[in-house]
């Protein structure tokens, strides 16, 4: 059972850095990221408590947010799904990403008090 | 049929007997007129003010203090050329016995000429009054077509009186129906305020005047004005409601109304008051009434009767039918022939006689008070197991027990009494029977009530034991007295009876007593304030926040080690702008959270942004222009090599 799932998780691996351009892997970094930290952010809270519940849920949802933008913006510029795109190039997805999080950011910063 | 028609006579007999007729509850006393009188004799200034005093004591039925000066000053003060002037001057010398306004034929033509359409009612009025006063001829038809076409012109409240009051001096030939249904209309204007008063919103005056003139104008042609009997006593309470009055004219409104409603033939208001309280008792047997008219005079002619007096308690009828005999002009009845018993009787009184009197059906609420005596007062130690017999002392009212009665937890202390009326010997049951007992060296007081049994024979039974918590257990001397009181006593009593020593088993209470410290300063209460939550400590924090910090690495390193570089990096200027312009926004972020509100962190978001988003639109699109053309190469350079 285990070796076949470290089998599956090794070609999975394998098939990743094969197939995958460098661009998505460039985003796909920037997730990981985003979500360590925000797993963090969720583990200082279950250990520590929520005392300011303010802070803590504007970091938390600031992780989450981007991390959804980041997923759209992976999904719009796969050049496998070009053709559900096709209005959208990826420079148009880009713009929308940047214009998404600053509008994510804006509430966030308002809300870290 | 016949039985139908019993019973319908039955019930509208019911009917009449139970309805509840208005009285009045505003009315002018004997010290009121006094004053209307004090006001309207103060000493004129000018001719309006001597008319109104000259006529207004005139209706009051006084004269003026000096006829011949007055006389002198309406004569220098008259002037010919305008008609209030002579108004006032031809009114007030008709007031005074012997004084004579001299007027010329001119003077006489100015008057008859100022009665047309083109003059006002007020001019119409005076001019009227003036010819009428001065036994001058007049064509009434004239007047009264001239009034006819004004009203319609003038429909206010003070215009119409006038005209009524001058309908009053018309001869009784002319056709004064149309004037005098503006009777019925201007009372329709009158405002019903609580089912009490009924007045003009132009206010007391207007009022006076109106009923002034209503009853001038209804005796003059001899008809009944159109005035409900409830509404001329709700006029009454209106008119004299104000017992002190602004103004000359106002005094002089009142005034008028007054005598217009003490003598007119259609309707008296009859003011029934009972001199002093309305309380009878052997000492004062007799029951005064005032019966007046609204000037405070007595009805002499009227003859008063109570049609029925009946106890308030028990309802049962003392009198029937009994006639008051006037005295010195106060109406008495001897109530205590009778004999009723003492509390409160419910009085019915008529006033007959004269069949103008309006309001002539009166209810009186009427005392009757007495003496008290107590009799057979029983004092006794009465031990719990009765072993022992009762010893009973007899006390007499207003002495005291010569020895004192000692009590302990074994015997109870009883007290019984009986309270007579001194005159009938009926046996009382007045309102408040206390036992009141003091302790004089503690200065504690406890009251008990004495209840009466079947019989009327009050009965006081302290057990010691039982009561040991109203005395906090304090043994000592108690003075024991009595107290007895009632709204128809005369004599109420506060009797000291006895000396009682009363023993407690345990003494429980201190040795002092503790007065209450009700107004003692309280303890101080100390606010609380929030406690600020418990911070984790600043290692914690900061681990944690390394902690966070750390995927930003993770980051770099792996962007790093994919090959992310920036060599593509053109240097063109919307991409520098573009970049510089992101940079400053992110520092707007920063800044926001700890400076700036949300408004100014949006007015720079929207310039900053504006200008990122159109370097950022300029640098993209020659990107997507760089991609396309890569693109196309890359695909013409496979086509190439393909073929």
């Amino acid at each position: 059972m285990a070796a076949s799932l470290f089998s599956v998780i090794s070609r999975f691996l394998e098939e990743y850095t094969n197939t995958t351009p460098n661009k998505l892997k460039l985003v796909d970094a920037y997730l990981l990221y985003i979500l360590l930290t925000g797993a963090f952010q969720f583990l200082y809270c279950l250990l520590v408590g929520t005392f300011p519940f303010n802070s803590f849920l504007s970091g938390f949802i600031s992780c989450v947010g981007s991390f959804i933008l980041a997923v759209c913006l992976r999904i719009q510029i796969n050049p496998h799904n070009k053709g559900d795109f096709l209005t959208v190039s990826p420079e148009r997805a880009f713009a929308d990403f940047l214009f998404a999080n600053t509008v994510l950011h804006l509430v966030v910063v308002n809300f870290i008090g | 049929m016949a039985l139908f028609r019993l019973l319908s006579s039955l019930v509208l007999s019911g009917l009449v007997l139970g309805a509840h007729a208005l009285t009045p509850s505003h009315h002018l006393a004997a010290s009121d007129v006094a004053r209307l009188e004090a006001v309207l004799s103060q000493s004129f200034t000018d001719l309006q003010s001597a008319y109104y005093s000259i006529v207004g004591l005139n209706k009051l039925g006084v004269s003026v203090a000096d006829t011949d000066e007055a006389c002198r000053f309406l004569q220098s003060n008259v002037d010919p050329t305008s008609i209030a002037s002579l108004f006032y001057a031809a009114e007030a010398s008709q007031s005074l016995s012997g004084c004579e306004i001299p007027v010329s034929n001119e003077t006489r033509d100015f008057l008859l000429a100022a009665v047309s359409e083109d003059s006002t009612i007020s001019q119409i009025h005076n001019s009227v009054s003036t010819l009428s006063s001065l036994g001058l001829p007049l064509a009434s038809q004239e007047v009264v077509s001239a009034l006819t076409s004004r009203i319609t012109k003038e429909d206010n409240v003070y215009a119409i009186t006038l005209a009524l009051q001058t309908a009053a001096h018309l001869s009784q030939q002319a056709d004064l129906s149309g004037i005098l249904e503006e009777i019925e209309d201007l009372a329709a204007r009158l405002d019903d305020l609580g089912g009490v008063y009924l007045q003009f919103e132009e206010g007391l005056e207007a009022t006076a005047l109106f009923v002034t003139a209503a009853y001038a104008l209804s005796d003059h042609v001899d008809m009944e004005p159109p005035l409900k009997e409830d509404q001329v006593i709700q006029l009454v309470n209106s008119i004299f409601s104000k017992k002190s009055w602004d103004s000359l004219s106002e005094a002089f409104s009142v005034a008028c109304a007054a005598a217009a409603l003490s003598n007119n033939r259609f309707h008296v208001p009859v003011i029934v008051s009972a001199l002093g309280p309305a309380t009878v008792s052997h000492r004062q047997p007799l029951l005064q009434l005032q019966v007046t008219n609204v000037l405070c005079d007595p009805l002499t002619s009227a003859s008063v009767v109570v049609e029925s007096a009946s106890s308030v308690t028990t309802k049962s009828a003392i009198l029937n039918q009994s006639p008051f005999s006037l005295r010195d002009g106060i109406f008495e009845l001897n109530f205590m022939n009778s004999q009723p018993a003492s509390g409160y009787y419910q009085f019915a009184v008529a006033v007959t006689g004269d069949s103008r009197l309006v309001a002539n059906h009166i209810e009186l609420k009427v005392k009757v008070s007495t003496e008290v005596v107590i009799s057979n007062m029983d004092l006794s130690v009465v031990d719990k197991d009765q072993s022992i017999g009762t010893k009973t002392t007899r006390v007499d009212y207003p002495s005291k027990a010569k020895n004192s009665f000692v009590a302990d937890s074994h015997q109870n202390f009883a007290m019984s009494f009986q309270l007579v009326d001194v005159n009938t010997g009926v046996e009382l049951t007045p309102h408040q029977t206390f036992v009141r007992l003091h302790n004089q060296k503690t200065g504690q007081e406890v009251v008990f009530v004495a209840e009466p049994d079947s019989k009327n024979l009050y009965k006081f039974e302290l057990d010691t034991a039982e009561r040991k918590s109203e005395f906090d257990s304090i043994s000592g001397t108690y003075a024991l007295y009595l107290i007895v009181g009632d709204a128809t006593l005369e004599n109420p009593i506060l009797w000291n009876v006895a000396d009682v020593v009363l023993k407690f088993l345990d003494e429980e209470a201190p040795a002092t007593v503790q007065t209450k410290t009700l107004y003692v300063p309280k303890p101080e209460i100390k606010h609380l304030f929030r406690e600020p939550e418990k911070r984790p400590p600043t290692v914690v924090s900061n681990t944690f926040t390394a902690l966070v910090l750390s995927p930003f690495l993770l980051l770099l390193i792996l962007w790093i080690k994919l090959g992310a570089n920036i060599s593509n990096f053109s240097f063109s200027p919307s991409c520098i702008l573009f970049h510089v312009g992101h940079a400053a926004m992110l520092g707007l972020m920063y800044v926001y959270w700890t400076h700036l509100n949300m408004f100014q962190t949006l007015k720079y978001l929207a310039i900053l942004g504006s200008f990122t988003f159109l370097a950022g639109n300029r640098m993209l699109a020659q990107k997507a222009v760089k991609r396309i053309a890569a693109e196309q190469s890359s695909r013409l350079a496979k086509y190439r090599s393909l073929r």
